[in-house]
């Protein structure tokens, strides 16, 4: 490991002194470095930037109760402008050049994926919290965990809910990536299951922005319902030109967009009764998990909006990390990977526990846009209230 | 003609013939394409919308082959020309109040007088250079061109609420108003670009440099005025492009990118410094396109495959491009 015999001997003279035995022993001013790199730009700024918000926030969190095991944390954010290439990189970077003590994860399913060989190599653990592609788990890898809930379950509700209002022909589109494609896979086996027929199954280049052709074609297979496994820009364009070519379908249920605060505020009217799949919800007196109501106020306080799913899950992760680094009570990754594997911790994005493949088995709800606010509706036990379905034809909004 | 040439032309219509029926045989095998009315219905809205994108596309296009037509260079900034249209649409829209439309009597003289700069300051410096060497530096100003928005509009997607209204053709072939008004304009500004080169002094005098820049001087036809104008009208057709983008499609600003290499390969489609054949390979593109994604299954993954299979064929048949002459 990058041990050397001095920093073997510095650490024996910490252990003396009765200091923690930490591998940060060796940073100026007792500092640890906590470091990542994730899409500060690009097509994944948007909800990657939200939980660089939780990250921040987190760092002076524990900064302010003395820091990470006695050590103050130095943060290193690196940007991987969404893009893989660039992202495995940074990862290189940070851990043989930069000797980064802690790992932070990058943003979306993809990267993670292509990141998670560069970790894995090097045996650094990290929680994943923008990934939800189930494979990403399922190659035998040892040092990434994750917190979210897999792909194969966002569109769940959704379906379950085209069930009760009657539709018996889906279509499930999405974008041609990782995550989206996991999220399609899962719909149609809800779908198969509750004995829904799907009757068309497409994906779309990641730089599609007209979706007229896909739009007819969806029509002409007789769908009553469309399920859009789609990130921000192109779920807001297929709402609009849903409108445009006066296309009615009675649910439509996307798995990022509406999630992201400015999606409704957006789109206004035409973002109106939505679906959209939610990790977790600011919701404090309906989800209850401890210390969530604390998080919303200090990260309401500091940048003005409430924190979404990609902010919770974010601040999760990282809690679960502290949890595990003080478990541990050193930044030896080995034993870092261990605690991870093991511990069982309440963090304010709910349960953390994780199989024997690293998953987190993490519940997430489905709710609906209706005037302009995020409304709880599926499962049950959470709904705020019941969906409004079908959507009324665009003649009649 | 010659007989090689007439040979290729039969060979280019019968491969064009059975470009455009493959969609339609492969969704005749999975399924997809019934002959009753609504199918029709659907396909009539889809070829519509494929021709009035054609003619967006068209027209920034027009500015790229002006632009190579005059002066051999090929401006892979013109992706971000049409996204720093779509901007200036955006900031008149938002911050100003100015409707869409009428914004491009302020926007379209920003960006012909920023074409300009972009020839004074850069592209001079590399007419009559090797074309890699100008490929490189539009290429280089295209990425400092999407740093410099990312830095003042960040990354987030942009769109324009306008005309969000329908258009019902027949029964059933409805359009959005914001396509229809896109496609009127882009037809307006595209005729009146062609018309100004054909039938204006100055319009002759560029097309006289394209021709031959030598002679065109010698004729006294002030040969680094004309570049300048050609720049300038390159960028004001791609901002006009943006703007028309701007009220359809959300854009943020790497977005150019994929106008870059759509304007490219309308242009290498339809013959490079060719103006009917811009708009001819501007119609093509989006039709096959649209065609593909209606009726092959899982066909919207694979448009850009058909777009640039489409592409590579026509400059096997012929190099030159459709409308394209031999290149000697």
């Amino acid at each position: 490991m990058r041990s050397t015999p001095t920093l073997a001997g510095a650490l024996v003279a910490l252990l003396a002194l009765g200091v923690v035995p930490a591998r940060a022993g060796h940073r100026p001013n007792n500092e640890v470095l906590v470091g990542g790199a994730i899409s500060l730009t690009g097509q994944y700024a948007e909800p990657a930037g939200r939980q660089v918000n939780s990250i921040r926030l987190w760092v002076d969190d524990v900064n302010a109760r003395g820091g990470l095991l006695g050590h103050r944390i130095a943060l290193r954010l690196l940007d991987d402008k969404s893009d893989i290439q660039t992202s495995i990189k940074l990862y290189e970077k940070l851990i043989t050049e930069d000797k980064v003590d802690v790992l932070l994860a990058p943003y979306s399913s993809g990267i993670t994926e292509a990141v998670a060989n560069v970790t894995e190599r090097y045996k650094m653990p990290i929680v994943a919290y923008g990934a939800s592609a189930s494979p990403i788990w399922e190659k035998g890898r040892r040092y990434i965990f994750n917190i979210v809930a897999v792909a194969e379950t966002f569109q769940k509700g959704a379906v379950h809910l085209a069930r009760q209002i009657g539709v018996t022909k889906l279509a499930v589109i999405g974008q041609d990536s990782l995550f989206p494609r996991q999220a399609g896979k899962g719909a149609k086996d809800w779908a198969q299951r509750l004995g829904i027929d799907v009757v068309l199954e497409e994906n779309y280049p990641t730089k599609q922005t007209d979706f007229t052709a896909l739009l007819q074609k969806i029509q002409a297979s007789g769908a009553e319902a469309v399920i859009s496994n789609s990130y921000f820009a192109d779920a807001a364009a297929q709402l609009r030109q849903m409108r445009e070519l006066g296309l009615n379908f009675k649910l439509y249920s996307s798995t990022v967009g509406p999630a992201l605060p400015n999606f409704a505020e957006q789109l206004g009217a035409t973002a109106e009764y939505v679906l959209g799949f939610s990790l977790w919800e600011p919701l404090p007196g309906v989800l209850g998990y401890p210390g969530m109501k604390e998080y919303i106020e200090r990260y309401e306080k500091r940048y003005g909006e409430k924190p979404n799913y990609h902010a919770g899950g974010a601040y999760g992760a990282l809690q679960v990390t502290e949890a595990a680094l003080k478990h541990v009570g050193s930044f030896d990754s080995e034993k870092l990977r261990d605690a991870l594997a093991t511990i069982e911790v309440q963090t304010v994005f709910g349960r953390y526990k994780v199989d024997a493949k690293g998953m987190n088995s993490h519940e997430g709800l489905t709710f609906q846009i209706l005037r302009g606010q995020r409304r709880v509706v599926w499962p049950e036990k959470w709904a705020e209230t019941k969906a409004e379905l079908p959507i009324p034809e665009w003649s009649r909004r | 003609m010659e007989r090689s040439e007439v040979r290729s032309l039969y060979l280019l219509a019968v491969f064009l013939a059975c470009a455009y029926t493959v969609p339609f045989l492969v969704g005749a095998w999975a399924g997809t394409v019934r002959f009753d009315e609504r199918w029709l219905g659907n396909l009539a809205t889809v070829v519509v919308a494929g021709v009035m994108q054609g003619g967006v596309y068209a027209m920034f296009a027009l500015g790229l082959t002006l632009i190579f037509g005059v002066m051999r260079i090929i401006n892979a900034a013109h992706g971000e020309m049409v996204m720093m249209g779509a901007y200036l649409t955006w900031v008149c829209f938002f911050y100003l109040g100015v409707d869409p439309l009428l914004s491009m009597v302020l926007t379209l003289p920003v960006a012909f007088l920023f074409g300009v700069a972009v020839q004074k300051l850069l592209l001079n410096a590399v007419v009559g250079q090797p074309e890699l060497t100008a490929l490189l530096i539009t290429f280089g100003l295209g990425l400092t061109m999407i740093y410099t928005a990312e830095l003042i509009f960040t990354t987030d997607f942009r769109a324009i609420p306008y005309a969000p209204g329908t258009v019902h053709l027949t029964r059933t072939i409805a359009v959005g108003q914001n396509k229809v008004i896109s496609f009127v304009l882009a037809v307006v500004i595209s005729t009146a670009v062609y018309l100004f080169l054909k039938l204006s002094r100055l319009g002759k005098a560029v097309r006289a440099t394209a021709l031959n820049a030598e002679v065109a001087m010698v004729c006294g036809v002030d040969v680094r005025r004309i570049y300048l104008i050609t720049t300038g009208f390159g960028a004001a057709l791609a901002a006009a492009g943006g703007a028309l983008v701007s009220i359809q499609f959300g854009f943020n600003p790497e977005t150019g990118v994929v106008y870059t290499l759509q304007a490219f390969a309308i242009i290498v489609l339809g013959g490079r410094g060719n103006y009917m054949g811009a708009l001819i390979g501007g119609l093509m593109l989006a039709v096959l396109e649209n065609l593909v994604s209606l009726m092959v299954p899982n066909g919207t993954a694979v448009v850009e495959l058909a777009a640039y299979g489409l592409m590579i064929f026509v400059l096997l048949i012929r190099p030159g491009g459709l409308m394209g002459v031999k290149e000697g």
